[in-house]
């Protein structure tokens, strides 16, 4: 497959789970089950992100260094995120 | 004479402009040792001031605020802008050196981290003459770090030191970009990063917490300037904001202490086995050891907040990583120790400051062991035992620094020092040293940052006192010692330590300009030696090598002697993908990053007294600007074309356009220029010079080829541009996590459900969306514009990338839209509107979402750069299109940030 069909793919997909995230809220799912909701649009948002970093950005074809470069400096963040709110709960 | 003879454009060192213009890195090595010394001094001013201070319960010389805000600059000073500057002005000079390279990957880039540096500097000690300077100590902590809290005399003095740490920050940053690409891209061959010399292995180490320590204290810093410029509400929330702002304080602070001692360590060993004669014993350990400690600095902060109302099972698990990270530290002193034991010591100079650093800071890690168990440091917490404790470790570290200088000295000077004045600048600074400081753990119960204090002390204080002028004394002992040597030392030899076993005690003292006048270091044969370009040019080719053809270095790595087999099994992960040797020369001078440092010093003043309601003015100037360089410089260099007037034109347009809302916004342009103070103006200008210059950057012509031959595990096939690029965008992967972060804690801290009352019914999803589907449409636009400069479709590459421009415009005049609408709400809750200083939520919303705008913007101008530049035909062809490439990995970096911003301000 042409990376240009690859590209026009993952954009039609990117655009189709953007829609959906914001049709949980449209549709009242946020209200009924709120953690599941959220828990579902935070994984479109991740599978997003990894599709954007995996085709646009070309990781996939990268050596895994680099995928490990960006890993990193995540992980930093979501340590600091989530040690810093369990601090206070 | 000039040096380009030598290969650079350079004027000879006597010459003021060799060193405004020099992008090389001895050069720029040399100007942060000396911009280091300058803080020093000017930090240890203040410090003789804090002891004159206290040499009497009550206080002797200084006001309340005058001794508050000497406190805090001083502290500021030492820790940003002396000790970090310090240690990376020996390793500028010295870790090209020691891995074989000719000059950092990105020189201009070295350049302009050093003038920011400068610039930010002074831009600190220039706080003190508007008005006041920050009163609320070294760690800023909040509230006493926000307006409301800060004297009005200080307001813009405060801002100004805040200021200037952000832009020390973004030095920081450029510099730890550098360094990483350096050092994974450019190493000689044969040259595993494990066999790298001990300082270098320190520095790699250092930058990598840098890099992420230092992109979360940017988070902070932006924050609280925000909080100051903007009005926004962050570290004056009483659920939660003086917490948030100790935590990216501290997951920056703790990490900063080893930045700061790790380069001394390396420093450490480094002089230990030299001076011993003995390799390091233990390396592999001590290597790993260090690695370990790099990673347990990121889990350890919050035995800084202790004191706080974090929960106590937090306490405890940091109260275990914290006495855990000790253990490490063991295992180095006792490396240490047995190399000196193992070995033959011959007591020179840099040894002694390094033998004193070792005894300075074992006292200071054993005493650090207290403040790391919560009972204890409910007890010596807010105490002198904490001043104590933590000068024993960072000025312990500065000593090796010292001994560091003296050790490369005859390297960079190429004579030897004075060993008698040496050794008296040692005795001096020694027993000066432990009379200062000691002393405080005596009176440990003194409090701190006041100068009242029981009058039972006031003996030992005073002798602490005596020891500050004895060691403010050893550095005049010191200087003179540089200056005598530099005028009339003795001539050095290349290598004036017998055991010196690394790559710069080779060459000659001083090196030449590319370093390496015997030819390209190499280890692949399992020693030290020196391709000729022939043998390059062969190897480069893939060819056998030519045994003969290289002169012998005669030394190992202090890794030891790579073996044959060794240095055979990493030939295939030697690149050999540049073969053109020495085709494209390497440039050494540029004006731009001085200018740059000019422009960042004007703008960061001007925005320190900036009033909020004149906020977005110079931005947007400076966007007219830039793109009014573009056509202008555009036409110069590529020569003129149409595209060249549109720039120029739009951007003559743009400006009418924005003195027009100003003229609307202000009531008339006449109220406009009555209402603006002098800091509008001063801002405007620095956006000026700043858009000037970073459009002149991107059009010269200059050349840091890399080398032909190079072990670059475990970045072999990926470029040091975009290498480069990742590195920043990790970094910046940490900025945008500190952002949400604090976002998500503060929501945490408000009650997670409760947060949706500090939001107003007509914040709602469309806007979101839309602007989702305008980023990933841009995204999508940019991958096609990549796809044409590869195939060489110059048409379709300008249309693309005018799509991507027109699709960011459309997220700005949408998100534009929203932000008006919000501001302008009637009734309901937030009648009045919804605004930047409303609440909390709307604090973070507006920041965390302008500063993901603002990373639009800068994309929006580099599209137009890049527009201007392929209308003239650039970027066409499978290698050209690099640069269409990495600004695609920007681009979409930016995207995927808006992927998480999207639903947790917009639906969650």
């Amino acid at each position: 497959m042409s990376n240009i069909k690859i590209y026009t793919i993952m954009f039609v997909v990117l655009m189709v789970f953007s829609t959906t995230q914001a049709l949980v809220e449209m549709t009242g799912l946020l209200e009924q089950a709120y953690w599941v909701a959220f828990g579902a649009i935070m994984v479109l948002s991740s599978i997003k992100a990894v599709i954007v970093a995996g085709w646009y950005q070309h990781l996939r074809w990268e050596p895994r260094s680099v995928t490990y470069l960006a890993a990193s400096a995540l992980l930093v963040v979501v340590a600091l995120t989530t040690a810093a709110a369990y601090s206070i709960l | 004479m000039s040096e380009h003879g030598e290969g650079g454009h350079l004027p000879p060192k006597s010459t003021v402009t060799r060193w405004l213009v020099t992008t090389n890195h001895k050069d720029i090595g040399i100007l942060y040792i000396v911009t280091a010394l300058f803080f020093l001094v000017a930090g240890g001013v203040l410090a003789l001031l804090i002891r004159v201070q206290m040499w009497t319960p009550g206080g002797t010389i200084l006001s309340g605020m005058g001794y508050n805000q000497i406190v805090s600059i001083h502290g500021l000073l030492m820790v940003f802008w002396f000790i970090s500057p310090f240690a990376f002005g020996l390793a500028n000079y010295v870790v090209p050196l020691q891995m074989g390279a000719e000059d950092l990957a990105f020189p201009r880039l070295n350049a302009v981290s050093y003038w920011v540096y400068l610039a930010s500097g002074l831009l600190a000690v220039v706080s003190f003459f508007l008005g006041s300077s920050f009163q609320g100590g070294w760690t800023l902590y909040a509230p006493l770090n926000v307006p409301t809290f800060i004297p009005s005399v200080a307001q813009i003095g405060s801002a100004a030191a805040i200021l200037a740490a952000t832009l020390f920050v973004a030095s920081v940053t450029v510099s730890s970009v550098n360094f990483l690409t350096t050092m994974y891209r450019m190493r000689a061959p044969g040259l595993r990063m494990r066999d790298l010399p001990i300082f270098s292995v320190s520095i790699v180490l250092t930058v990598w917490m840098m890099l992420f320590a230092f992109a979360a204290l940017l988070g902070a810093l932006v924050i609280l300037s925000a909080d100051h410029i903007l009005g926004t509400t962050y570290f004056t929330n009483e659920a939660g904001g003086a917490l948030l702002w100790t935590h990216l304080f501290w997951f920056f602070g703790h990490p900063e202490v080893y930045i700061v001692f790790f380069p001394a360590l390396g420093i450490m060993a480094e002089t230990f086995q030299t001076f011993s004669g003995k390799r390091l014993v233990g390396r592999k350990w001590f290597i790993l050891a260090m690695i370990l400690v790099a990673l347990q600095s990121f889990v350890v902060w919050m035995h800084h907040m202790f004191l706080t109302g974090i929960n106590l099972e937090v306490k405890t698990i940091f109260m275990a990583t914290t006495i855990g990270i000790s253990l490490p530290f063991d295992l180095m002193m006792f490396s240490l120790i047995y190399t000196m034991i193992k070995g033959r010591v011959r007591y020179t100079v840099p040894f002694l400051f390094n033998l004193g650093a070792v005894i300075l800071f074992i006292v200071g890690g054993i005493t650090g062991v207290f403040l790391g168990a919560v009972v204890l440091d409910y007890q010596f917490r807010g105490t002198y035992w904490v001043v104590a404790h933590f000068h024993y470790v960072m000025v312990g570290g500065a000593t090796a620094m010292f001994g560091g200088l003296y050790y490369w000295f005859p390297k960079i000077v190429g004579k030897m020092y004075d060993r008698k004045l040496g050794l008296a600048h040692f005795g001096t600074y020694f027993v000066g040293f432990n009379l200062l400081y000691f002393p405080m753990f005596v009176v440990w119960d003194t409090p701190r940052r006041v100068f009242e204090y029981s009058e039972g002390f006031t003996f030992w204080h005073r002798v602490a006192t005596v020891g500050a002028f004895l060691l403010a004394g050893s550095f005049l002992i010191f200087f003179y010692n540089l200056a005598k040597s530099i005028h009339s030392g003795d001539p050095a030899p290349d290598n004036p330590w017998e055991y010196g076993s690394a790559i710069e005690w080779s060459i000659p003292s001083p090196p030449p300009i590319e370093n390496f006048p015997k030819g390209l270091p190499s280890y692949t044969s399992g020693r030290l030696e020196f391709l000729d370009d022939e043998e390059v040019a062969t190897r480069s080719s893939g060819a056998e090598p030519t045994p003969a053809a290289h002169a012998d270095g005669g030394t190992a790595t202090d890794g030891g002697t790579v073996s044959a087999s060794t240095a055979l099994a990493q030939a295939p992960e030697t690149s050999m993908e540049t073969a053109h040797v020495e085709e494209a020369h390497a440039d050494h001078a540029s004006w731009w990053p001085f200018a740059l440092g000019i422009a960042s010093f004007v703008t960061f003043l001007g925005l320190a007294g900036l009033q909020w309601e004149y906020f977005l003015w110079p931005g947007l100037f400076a966007v007219a600007f830039f793109v009014a360089f573009i056509g202008i410089v555009g036409a110069r260099r590529d020569g003129y074309s149409p595209i060249h007037s549109l720039f120029v034109l739009l951007a003559i347009g743009g400006i009418m356009a924005i003195l027009q809302l100003l003229a609307i916004d202000k009531g008339g342009l006449d109220a406009a220029i009555a209402g603006a103070s002098p800091y509008f103006y001063v801002t405007t200008l620095g956006a000026f010079l700043g858009a000037g210059t970073l459009v002149s950057m991107g059009w010269e012509s200059f050349q840091s080829p890399e080398p032909a031959l190079a072990e670059q595990w475990p970045f072999s096939k990926v470029g040091k541009w975009k290498l480069g690029m990742w590195v920043f965008l990790a970094s910046d992967i940490v900025l945008f996590g500190a952002f949400i972060g604090s976002y998500l804690f503060m929501r945490v801290a408000n009650g997670w459900n409760d947060w949706h009352h500090l939001i107003p019914e007509e914040h709602v999803v469309l806007p979101g969306l839309i602007n989702t589907y305008f980023l990933l449409a841009s995204s999508f636009a940019v991958v096609m514009a990549l796809e044409a400069a590869k195939r060489t479709d110059r048409r379709k590459l300008l249309g693309w990338l005018a799509a991507t421009f027109a699709l960011g415009v459309g997220f700005l005049i949408n998100k534009g839209l929203e932000w008006q609408h919000l501001f302008n709400l009637h009734g309901g809750a937030f009648e009045g509107g919804w605004g930047i200083t409303t609440n909390i939520a709307s604090s973070t919303f507006y920041l965390t979402t302008g500063l993901h705008g603002a990373h639009v913007i800068v994309g929006l101008l580099i599209t137009l750069f890049l527009i201007a530049r392929a209308w003239k035909g650039a970027y066409m062809g499978e290698e050209a299109a690099g640069t269409v490439e990495y600004f695609g990995l920007y681009w979409h970096f930016v995207d995927i940030v808006w992927l998480f911003l999207f639903p947790l301000f917009y639906i969650v």
